[in-house]
């Protein structure tokens, strides 16, 4: 049972009726897709999340590499297209909702039969193979698309990683330990 | 990021410096490119000094990885801590990069 829960949980879902698509109380920016501050765009989002999930620059990098794809994939850099961020952070969680304008992630299901390829190769230690399936690429991916930053967002976002219905906009969640008082548990 | 070369016997450690992130990882994989050119056979890139990665930073490093696995070369990746730990441990690359925990190891490993 615990298996196929796990298993169930590590791909990318379409699921426009997920509630972590329900941005009531959420805070919301918006932004031009200018490739040159999606850094930058990042930051003005990061800086509102306590301390403690700011953890080594985790959470930044796993933002900023959603709001890439969103400039980059989706909105193709035109900074006429924005891209729309929905966010709540508190010691225990980071939520956010991110949207483009673009035609949406249209071989979602080919990523996640490669993802399990992948993590089915990870679980043999056949790093022969691997070498197939350590980059997701497409024709459209050019020499600066590492081609793996949703392997890891799938692992980061513990509490869900979800497409909309038309599939430029994605939701996610991440939930973190709760530390006892006084008593760091590691 | 900056980027620096020592020489120690046959070993080239490249020593990076800073961020590598979307907007500079591809200097590391010109870098090494050109010193494949050189007929440089042996790397070790030292990331003692990075604190921060993200895909182009991770997908730079499977590019050197498998061109010089397929050219037969050697190469050692050393030093990697903190985030930059974290992010390969969430793409499961641990495995996959021929790592070290020190410059020193990477030498003998090199000899091996
Ligand atoms: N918002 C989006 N709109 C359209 N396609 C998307 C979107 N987000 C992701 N994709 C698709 O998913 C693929 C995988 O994304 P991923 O971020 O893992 O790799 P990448 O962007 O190609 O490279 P990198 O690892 O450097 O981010 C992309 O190549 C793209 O085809
Ligand atoms: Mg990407």
């Amino acid at each position: 049972m615990e298996n196929t829960y796990l298993s169930e949980l590590k791909e990318i879902k379409v699921d426009e009726g997920s509630p972590l698509f329900d941005k009531t109380n959420m805070f919301y920016k918006e932004f031009p897709s200018d490739f040159r501050q999606i850094r930058y765009f990042t930051l003005l989002i990061v800086q509102t999340a306590p301390l403690e999930i700011k953890e080594i620059n985790l959470l930044e990098q796993q933002i900023s590499e959603i709001i890439k794809n969103a400039v980059k994939h989706g909105n193709k850099c035109d900074p006429e297209r924005k891209v729309r961020v929905w966010y709540s952070f508190s010691p225990q969680h980071a939520h956010l909702v991110v949207q483009d304008e673009g035609d949406g992630f249209k071989d979602l299901e080919k990523w996640n039969d490669f993802n399990r390829k992948r993590l089915e190769l990870l679980s043999r230690h056949d790093f022969e193979n691997l070498q197939d399936y350590v980059s997701y690429r497409t024709l459209l991916s050019d020499d600066n698309d590492g081609g793996n930053a949703l392997f890891a967002a799938l692992e980061y976002w513990n509490g869900g990683f979800v497409f909309n219905t038309k599939r430029n906009a994605v939701a996610m969640l991440k939930k973190y330990p709760q530390k006892r008082q006084g008593i760091s548990v590691e | 990021m900056e980027l620096k070369i020592r020489k120690n016997g046959e070993n080239y450690i490249i020593d990076v410096n800073g961020e590598m992130d979307l907007y500079n990882s591809y200097k590391l994989k010109e870098l090494v490119m050109k010193m494949l050119e050189k007929k440089v056979e042996r790397f070790i890139i030292n990331l003692e000094n990075v604190d921060y990665i993200d895909s182009s930073g991770i997908g730079a490093l499977i590019y050197i990885c498998s061109t010089i696995k397929k050219m037969s070369m050697k190469l050692i990746i050393t030093n990697i801590h903190g985030s930059v730990k974290k992010v390969i441990e969430l793409t499961k690359l641990m495995g996959y990069f021929p790592i070290t925990n020190s410059i020193e190891e990477a030498i003998q490993q090199m000899d091996e």
